[in-house]
């Protein structure tokens, strides 16, 4: 299995702050261990190799991730989604109601 | 593989149609009821089926009129509503840590996922879908709502869960035309400018002018979530 982990650049230079946030709590639980390839999207240049990965695989959002095992190619957009399908490992449930929410900006609107 | 994007079926059919579909597909199927005029899906819902299910997500926060409303609709239509309620512990630990007005600070996000999120996933993990009353006039974010759509938010890798969304195609004109050719009870706080009703102290009232969504989180910027991948130019 291949795991690559891609986050973005902002148009000024600095990461995107989910995706900031996503690597901090990939570095507190140990996980960042079993990424093993990060690439960078920087959204000032199309040939970066992330956003080219973006493009190949018609990803629309970041961060993702991208697994690769026994010829298939899965990407994961929703952070807990990828620790619990694919590391195994356990979420807490206010922090993903929190990526839910920050992904699906209208579901506070209930 | 995940996608932000809902998967929508082009269809374009009465409330009542598709309120008859989602009856006829899922057992476990609930209608969400906000206290607002979301209200016509209970009274349409009621001439179709004895037997639906309704539930209303109590955040703690919501204003009086908003319970009176509750209770007026349960016994109206002499249906039962399950009131859930947000992870007593989650609160309290938001409320210790930041105090009982932190979204004016740091944004509603915290709060909202608190009270309303993580409650909302817990109750649809035994649901097979659910109906909402979302519509596309609601805000900017809404123009693409379907009738049906597979919801990908709360789908896990053994359930895709549907959601079906009967006045997608409804203006709020023809809600309230239904509402007054029915009827049909509403909440009071609608006599007093409230076009949108939600929490208490995120909610206001908005002139004829302004859109809806205006009367929510008005003290928040109206900046987009940047989790776009589109190049931008250095200059742009
Ligand atoms: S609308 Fe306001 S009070 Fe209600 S859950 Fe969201 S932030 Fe909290």
């Amino acid at each position: 299995m291949k795991i690559t982990f891609v986050k973005k650049i902002l148009v000024d230079g600095n990461p995107c702050p989910k995706c900031a946030d996503v690597e901090k709590k990939l570095r507190q639980s140990g996980n960042i261990d079993r990424i093993d390839e990060v690439l960078i999207a920087d959204v000032r240049d199309p040939d970066s190799a992330g956003m080219q990965l973006a493009n190949d695989l018609q990803v629309t959002r970041a961060p993702f991730f991208v697994v690769e095992r026994d010829g298939d190619v899965e990407v994961f957009t929703v952070y807990f989604k990828f620790v619990k399908q694919v590391l195994g490992g356990k979420t807490n449930s206010t922090e993903e109601a929190a990526e839910l929410l920050n992904d699906n900006p209208d579901l506070d609107y209930i | 593989m995940n996608s932000h994007k809902l998967a929508s079926d082009a269809v374009d059919q009465t409330p009542q149609q598709v309120l008859e579909t989602a009856f006829d597909q899922h057992d476990a199927v609930a209608i969400s009821f906000s206290g607002a005029e979301d209200v016509v899906l209970i009274d349409m819902a009621c001439n179709l089926s004895d037997a639906i299910a309704v539930f209303c997500l109590d955040t703690g926060r919501l204003h009086p009129e908003t319970y009176q409303f509750i209770e007026k609709v349960r016994d109206f239509y002499g249906i039962d509503i399950d009131v859930i309620f947000p992870e007593a512990e989650s609160v309290a630990s938001l409320v210790k840590e930041k105090g009982l007005f932190s979204f004016y600070e740091e944004g509603h996000a915290e709060c909202c996922s608190i009270r309303k999120i993580e409650p909302l996933r817990k109750y649809l993990t035994e649901m097979d879908a659910w109906i909402t009353g979302q519509r596309r006039d609601q805000s900017p974010t809404r123009s693409f709502v379907a009738q049906m759509q597979d919801d990908l938010a709360f789908s896990t890798a053994e359930k895709t869960m549907k959601k079906y969304n009967p006045l997608a195609n409804w203006s709020s004109a023809q809600v309230w035309q239904y509402i007054r050719d029915n009827d049909v009870p509403y909440n009071k706080l609608h006599d007093r400018g409230f076009r949108s009703i939600g929490c208490e102290p995120c909610t206001r009232s908005t002139a004829p002018n302004q859109h809806e969504r205006e009367g929510r989180w008005w003290w928040e910027e109206a900046t987009r979530r940047e989790c776009g991948l589109h190049v931008v130019v250095k200059d742009e």
